[in-house]
């Protein structure tokens, strides 16, 4: 049985929160600038807005996976160009049930991009196979395997009000 | 997490105001992971979309990768088509010590970009857009079990 989430409304209570003063300081350092866009200061309207974010459950380790809608979701990368549905899903599937898989093409040459997205049901599921095919091999090239998602700073969940 | 020197920020825009509002599809990642994804269409529903979610630094290690293999640090803005009232496309990154904010209009097919005066720096701008969209939506998409646009 699926475990039921809640989608939780993250209000912003506070425009000036730390990851906009990271993107801030971030911006304070460049050397160059280059583009037409600087200096128009009209947009931004809807930003103060409620994003809604996917409940972090329990909130001991910051760092650690965020569980998504449906399961958990690994992140594979430096996956072969020319590496096929198959040769992905028969070497995830070992570790449980594929939920989804997303791979995504380089627009521009028509070769997978490098990158996938692998769904399982179940976290131990998820967990086993990123630490079986971290470093492991597709087509003769070492892929990485971590977790897709993190559960972010703790600061960032002050202010985030359940929906009804 | 990541280091400062690995640190990098990177926001997408495209809409227009028109008959339906503010019609648009933005989204960012921040340095510290954090993903935020809107999308205002007032012609099918008139509720915006608006989500966000930590990435792993794996995913903005890949993210990096795409920006730097695309080299639209490299190009500039200048001689693109100006924004207009069919609409207006943003692109704003901030890598190691440069800081690009481009602006142009909606591209509508590869025609436009070789018929424009920079077929060479347009056709980065959007393969690379195309490639963000496509990461963008796989992983909102799959987080909250939602078809993007």
């Amino acid at each position: 049985m699926a475990d039921v989430l809640d989608i939780n409304d993250s209000v912003d209570l506070d425009v000036e929160d730390d990851g906009d003063q990271g993107v801030l300081r971030l911006k304070d350092k460049v050397l160059r600038r280059k583009g037409r866009g600087f200096g128009t200061g009209e947009r931004r309207e809807h930003e103060k807005k409620g994003y809604e974010s996917v409940d972090p459950g329990d909130y001991s380790d910051e760092s650690g996976p965020q569980k998504s809608v449906e399961g958990w979701i690994l992140f594979i990368t430096s996956v072969h160009e020319e590496a096929s549905e198959e040769d992905l899903s028969e070497k995830f599937s070992e570790f449980g049930p594929i939920k989804n898989l997303a791979i995504n093409l380089d627009r521009r040459t028509g070769f997978l991009k490098g990158y996938a997205l692998v769904e399982y049901g179940e976290f131990e599921e998820a967990n086993n196979a990123r630490e079986a095919l971290d470093g492991g091999e597709i087509l003769g090239q070492t892929i990485g395997v971590d977790w897709c998602f993190v559960k972010g700073p703790k600061k960032n969940r002050r202010g985030r009000m359940k929906r009804h | 997490m990541a280091t400062s020197s690995s640190e990098f920020y990177l926001r997408y825009y495209v809409g227009h105001k028109g008959k339906f509002g503010h019609e648009f599809l933005e989204f960012e990642f921040r340095p510290d992971g954090k993903l935020r994804y809107a999308n205002n269409s007032n012609y099918k529903n008139d509720t915006m979309i608006r989500k966000e979610v930590y990435v792993h630094p794996c995913v903005m290690e890949e993210l990096r990768r795409i920006i730097l293999d695309s080299e639209i640090m490299q190009e500039d803005d200048s001689l693109w088509p100006q924004p207009d009232r069919i609409g207006r496309q943003e692109l704003e990154i901030v890598i190691g010590d440069e800081h690009i904010s481009f602006t142009t209009s909606k591209t509508g097919s590869l025609v436009d970009v070789s018929q424009s005066k920079d077929p060479e720096g347009l056709r980065c701008f959007y393969y690379l857009v195309q490639d963000l969209k496509c990461l963008v939506f796989s992983l909102i998409g799959l987080h909250f079990k939602i078809k993007p646009i």
